[in-house]
């Protein structure tokens, strides 16, 4: 780690206006002052020297960002930095989102849990090893090409993978994509604006140095989640290579809008560790919708998720686990 | 000629009837000891005594290691894997503020060869000065032409990472060890064990099993990497080091040195695990040293976790061809195996001597070849080369018996000569449920289960150059010493248990004085040799202080020395307990404040099967049988190991809590080679692209199935002790039993490790990738 | 708009409540608590392993949560409880949790004993009478190369049952 200062802003507007930058997701690798939320990713960065900031400032003096509450019309914010643990096991969300708990009730380990805020999380860097190993000046860090693409990809993406193959490494997104989450940004001048997470997230093609649209001068305060309509029903899957404590090979969050007739209202279908941002099915949307969902429909759904598939040289078998998974997860949320 | 004795011991498998062997012993050996039922503290669950120190953090680590005035070492690393070095100035590095001594490791005009490679070294105030340092070097490096696959290190054309000249000669510990090899591109060997004649034996087969097997090179991943505090003075040189070998790294430093043994003194306490990876000095422990003469100062060195990873061994990749010929009634008639494997730069990626000694055939051979890549060198890791030999020949065993009809323990019946193993078979088909073992891929549904099981080999190794201590002081305290380093076995234990069990005492009541070269020689912790080296000249030697201190209590108590007995903490009379002496009282009559008696590792009774320099191995080999239960989800192509049988054998068990958890985290480092490891190298980089903790996996608790450990008491009537190892056996079989029962489950033969999803579903055909 | 306070990037001074007692330290704020538990107080127990947060060697307790120590810096440690594997036991009684891990032998090489300890003994305060599968998850971040897990299981169900 190179040294730092550090800062500790008591409001969210100091803090914006303490740094010209993003949060934990940096537009490169080599500006001058960071945000840090829970801190996981961050001095995972600062440590590999991916980053080296001349301030650190700190968002956890800031009092209030870390509130779970739920408006009167059933509305649930989350404060950006509540952590992974208090999320996981809030009732709000264990209620009316039960795949946003289990997606993140299955990252990481608890010790990690307690301490990386929801906020952090979305904001992560990818996991892609490349990416972190300060020996391959990749094209996301202003190299000259991906090395994944011919190289060793067996984790990396199947689809949007033509430029830069990574994977978004959040479990949290792909359910909060899901469910339509909202991110609430605020800056340096006191406004705020929303949008949509799935618009929040940047793809290769618009940007190949960031993940996500967040400004200059901006930080994440808050995810919004509308109240689920009723019938509505859900479930997030994973698959890694280790039973537990490991990022996922494949997750997929399904969220469903069941009529009283029996009929699929709307559904959302989102794959995780399978694009830069995280990947919505519409396909398999829109074989869902209309329909009674059962066996037949998650199957067609399932088929239809991979459609456009551009799987690499070593990950072709991801097709057939998000199949499985899709699959699966429709009917864990009929279940 | 020494004089001996004739005594008759209990011999054989306690689980499967006793009987006795007549032996004739060196005169001043304690008599047999009965089976462990009849003692005291042998065979018992004991908790280890320093158990205390490491739930509370006390227990000190080489990497906790701290001394007044302390510098702090770093290697400069070659980047590329495989350059010349064009320049190298250290000026600015040794001009630098704080700085103390650096050295070149490297000189310009030198091939290095892998990416890693140390350079150069510094040794500064603080981390922090000591990475500017690093960071001052002036060192340029041209790149060079690279193989990091051995597949392609192997073909005609590949960039050549040594010339015959320069490529290594020979390697001791490694596997092929043969000199003299032909080395023919990247290609050295093959080494070439032979009997009989292969090619009659095929001829005379009714049934022939071919097979191609893969593994994957695995990393130690030591939990506390390698490490040493070196402090060079004047009057002599002292080093704290994490090593799994305190004797052997004092004679390879007092040798590089040129100081005397008696000026050398190496010292560990706690060791964060080793696996075979710390049994020599290696360039590390060369180098602080040579930092700390120079600086006059001591010097610490610690690899970081990314160091770890990339150049402190590793277990070497092996591409193994199998070929079997078998009479139909099983009776083997053939083995023919051939074998690539690669360590990297160094020597010893061979499949070890498994198929050469496991079963009976008459017609054998093994061409085993080391394969050279640029990539850091492996070394001995938990069973080298039968833990890949045994992945490959106990699924051609399985392949075979499912061709014959045969049941796979039927086979082994037939074909198996070890009767321990035979046992072992037997009380482990019984704990897992053999009987319900179905059709391979019979399971309906998604998720498949299975069953499988596999045998493990290893020598029975003794160290001979091995020797302890047992002092009784005047006021009763006992003490027990030896160099010997606990690498996490409980190896201090176990030496308080037989103390305790010779003079009457309790375990707690020893001090053991360990990990420390001012004590005598004990040994290496690698071979799975440590107790079955450490415990019988350690019997020996606190026989005779109890027969010193015997002959003060015979004349209180108005006995011969030979009428009494070391019972309950008391010295009493064997025909009449009620005239005793409390252990201290006699202690207290002794002439001088302390006796003490230091006897040496004696042969084992019936001599060994093979000697070397210092070490021997017995007659009879390490057996062992592990069970699987497997649950393969075919969809997703996850395997999960439910259940593991492990049914093992070590001489006479001392500690069976110990050997529990010895045999559990045997069985746990071969889930984890299965189902998850793997050292991922980019071919076009040369780079190991998952040189951490994050994506070289390891299993973790979730992974980790239900383990039943199965201890059997095999006594021979071989030493003092009886006792032998049993930390290779325990990983051996595990990987093979995995790969069997997963056959079982899915009715596909999974060749390659680790069988990860994308594995899984390849070979059921749902990749498209062949 | 005011700008806040800067510390660093130089040494600045930083109280940490170790153990129940304050201690005034001088660190650089690129400090990570590990280090400064380690390196500056002297509390070599609690171990750094992968120092990335993939091992879990490196737990302690913030305000009786575990946290892994090669993840947080010194400085945002301040003002918070720190309990490490040195401040577990009250005085000579162990807690249940140690006493257990020695009876059970729950180690091998004892490297990730510590952490290990940490967040078992940290289940229990919050969940004092968890099953296998909640001991599971609350270890399922630690690496073990030894393979102590099943008795690390076991140890830590057997402290619960002996706990009040």
């Amino acid at each position: 780690m190179n040294r730092f200062a550090y800062a500790s802003p008591a409001t969210v507007t100091e803090a914006a206006a303490a740094t010209g930058l993003v949060a934990e997701a940096m537009v490169t690798f080599d500006e001058s002052a960071v945000l840090k939320a829970g801190g996981i990713d961050l001095l995972d960065l600062l440590k590999l020297e991916l980053l080296t900031p001349s301030v650190v400032v700190n968002l956890r003096a800031i009092k209030g960002l870390d509130a779970i509450t739920q408006d009167a019309a059933g509305n649930v914010a989350i404060g950006a930095m509540a952590t992974l643990s208090q999320v996981a096991e809030h009732p709000l969300v264990r209620g009316s989102y039960p795949a946003l708990a289990t997606a993140i009730a299955g990252a990481a380990g608890p010790q990690l849990r307690n301490v990386a805020t929801l906020g952090g999380n979305l904001l992560q860097r990818p996991h892609c090893w490349y990416l972190r190993s300060p020996a391959h000046h990749c094209l996301r860090k202003g190299g000259g090409h991906c090395f994944a693409i011919h190289g060793e990809n067996q984790y990396h993406a199947i689809f949007d993978n033509h430029a830069c193959a990574i994977v978004h490494p959040s479990t949290a997104a792909t359910a909060l994509v899901a469910l339509n989450a909202e991110v609430e940004l605020h800056d340096a001048e006191g406004a705020t604006r929303r949008l949509p997470l799935e618009d929040f997230f940047v793809g290769p093609d618009d940007d190949i140095q960031r993940e996500n649209a967040l400004r200059p001068r901006e930080v994440l305060t808050a995810i919004h989640l509308r109240k689920p309509a009723s019938g509505t029903r859900m479930a997030h899957l994973r698959q890694g290579e280790k039973a537990g404590f490991d990022w996922p090979l494949a997750d997929v969050a399904v969220v469903l809008a069941i009529g009283p007739d029996g009929v699929c209202r709307e559904a959302s279908v989102v794959l995780g560790a399978a694009a830069p941002v995280p990947h919505r099915a519409r396909a398999a949307e829109q074989a869902l919708q209309g329909r009674h969902p059962g066996e037949a429909a998650a199957g067609d759904a399932a088929r239809a998720a991979l459609r456009g598939a551009t799987p690499l040289s070593l990950n072709a078998y991801k097709l057939a686990l998000f199949e499985t998974l899709v699959r699966r997860a429709i009917l864990a949320a009929l279940a | 000629m020494t004089a001996t004795r004739t005594e008759i011991f209990s011999a054989g498998i306690v689980e499967a009837g006793l009987g006795t062997v007549t032996r004739e012993i060196p005169a001043g050996e304690p008599p047999p000891w009965p089976p462990n039922a009849e003692l005291t503290w042998i065979g018992k669950d004991v908790p280890r005594l320093n158990g205390r120190d490491k739930v509370t953090g006390a227990t000190r680590y080489t990497v906790d290691v701290r001394l007044p005035g302390m510098l702090h070492a770093r290697f400069l690393r070659c980047p590329l894997p495989s350059a010349e070095l064009r320049k190298l100035d250290t000026a600015a590095a040794t001009a630098l503020d704080g700085a103390r001594a650096v050295i070149a490791l490297a000189r310009p005009g030198d091939r290095l060869r892998y990416a890693g490679q140390p350079v150069a070294a510094v040794a500064a105030l603080s981390p922090g000065v000591a990475a500017e340092a690093l960071a001052a070097i002036d060192a340029e490096f041209r790149p060079l032409p690279f193989v990091v696959d051995m597949d392609e290190a192997r073909a005609p054309d590949a960039p050549l990472v040594y010339d015959e000249a320069s490529a290594p000669k020979g390697n001791p510990s490694g596997f092929p060890a043969a000199p003299g090899l032909p080395v023919v591109g990247n290609v050295r060997g093959p080494a070439v064990v032979r009997r009989g004649d292969p090619a009659q034996g095929f001829a005379a087969a009714d049934i022939v099993v071919e097979g191609e097997y893969r593994t994957q090179v695995q990393t130690h991943s030591c939990l506390e990497p390698h490490a040493i505090v070196a402090d060079w003075r004047a009057d002599g040189l002292t080093v704290y080091m994490s090593t799994q070998f305190t004797s052997g790294v004092r004679q390879e430093l007092a040798a590089l040195f040129g100081l005397p043994l008696n000026r050398v003194r190496v010292v560990v306490d706690g060791m964060g695990g080793g696996f075979g990876s710390k049994s020599q000095l290696g360039v590390y422990g060369r180098t602080a040293v040579e930092l700390s003469r120079l600086a006059g100062l001591p010097v610490r060195l610690a690899l970081d976790r990314h160091e770890e990873q990339i150049d402190a061994g590793n277990r070497p990749g092996t591409f193994q061809r199998m070929r079997l010929g078998a009479k139909r009634d099983g009776t083997l008639t053939a083995l023919a195996i051939e074998s690539h494997g690669t360590a990297g730069v160094a020597l010893g990626a061979g499949i070890g001597f498994f198929a050469e000694r496991i079963y009976t055939c008459p017609n054998f051979e093994t061409l085993q070849h080391d394969v050279f890549v640029n990539a850091g060198p492996g070394c001995a890791m938990r069973g080298p080369g039968n833990t890949p030999g045994a992945y490959g020949l106990e699924q051609a065993i399985d392949t075979l018996s499912e061709r014959l009809g045969l049941d796979p323990l039927a086979l082994r019946d037939r074909i198996d000569p070890s009767k321990a193993r035979r046992e072992e078979r037997r009380i482990g088909a019984e704990r897992i449920g053999w009987s319900r073992r179905h059709k391979p891929g019979a399971d309906p549904g998604a998720v498949k289960r299975g069953m499988g099981v596999a045998q493990s080999l290893w020598m029975s190794n003794v160290q001979t150059n091995v020797a302890c201590e047992v002092r009784v002081l005047r006021d009763g305290s006992v003490e027990a010493l030896s160099s010997v380093q606990d690498i996490g076995t409980g190896i201090g234990t176990v030496m308080a248990q037989v103390v305790a069990e010779v003079l009457g005492l309790r375990p707690g009541d020893i001090t053991v004085r360990i990990g420390d070269t001012e004590f005598p020689p004990g040994g290496p912790s690698y071979g799975s040799r440590t107790t079955a080296s450490i415990t019988p000249p350690l019997r020996t030697a606190a026989t005779r202080v109890l027969a010193e201190l015997g002959r003060e209590a015979a004349r209180m108590l108005n006995a011969a020395p030979e009428e009494l007995e070391a019972r309950e903490g008391r010295i009493r009379v064997k025909s009449d307990p009620g005239r005793s002496l409390a252990f201290r009282d006699a202690a207290a009559l002794l002439r001088t404040d302390r006796i003490s008696a230091v006897e040496s590792r004696a042969d084992d009774y019936p001599g060994f099967r093979r000697r070397m320099p210092d070490a021997a191995m017995a007659h009879e080999d390490l057996g062992g049988v592990q069970f699987a239960e497997v649950a393969v989800d075919t969809e997703t192509g996850a395997i999960r190991v439910e259940r593991v049988v492990a049914v093992h054998d070590c001489g006479r068990p001392i500690n069976r809590l110990l050997l529990e958890s010895q045999v559990q985290g045997g069985v746990l480092m071969g889930v984890s080679y299965a189902l998850l490891e793997r050292r991922v190298m980019d071919r076009r980089t040369g780079l190991m692209v998952n040189a951490d903790l994050e994506h070289y996996k390891l299993a973790g608790v979730h992974d980790t199935p239900e383990i039943e450990v199965v201890i059997l008491e095999n006594l021979q009537g071989n030493s003092a002790t009886d006792a032998y190892g049993i930390a290779e056996p325990a990983n051996i079989a595990t990987a093979p039993a995995i790969a069997n029962a997963v056959y079982n489950a899915i009715g596909v033969r999974l060749t390659s490790l680790p069988m990860t999803p994308d594995v899984v579903l390849a070979a059921l055909g749902k990749t498209g990738r062949s | 708009m005011t700008r806040p306070e800067m510390a660093g990037p130089g040494k600045t001074a930083i109280t940490l409540a170790v153990n129940g007692t304050s201690r005034q330290l001088e660190l650089e704020p690129r400090t990570t608590l590990a280090e400064a538990l380690r390196n500056t107080l002297g509390l070599t127990g609690t171990k750094i392993a992968c120092n990335r947060g993939a091992c879990s060697a490196c737990t302690v307790w913030l305000n009786g949560q575990p946290v892994l120590s090669c993840m947080t810096l010194a400085i945002d440690a301040a003002g918070q409880e720190i309990t490490t594997i040195e401040g577990l036991a009250h005085g000579e009684a162990l807690h249940p949790v140690q006493d257990a891990f020695i009876e059970h032998d729950a180690m091998q090489c004892g490297f990730c004993t510590p952490g290990m300890v940490m967040s078992c003994a940290a289940l229990l305060e919050r969940n004092p009478h968890p099953d296998a599968e909640a001991v599971r998850d609350a270890i399922a971040g630690h690496y073990c190369r030894c393979g102590t897990y099943p008795h690390v299981v076991a140890a830590t169900l057997a402290a619960a049952e002996r706990k009040p």
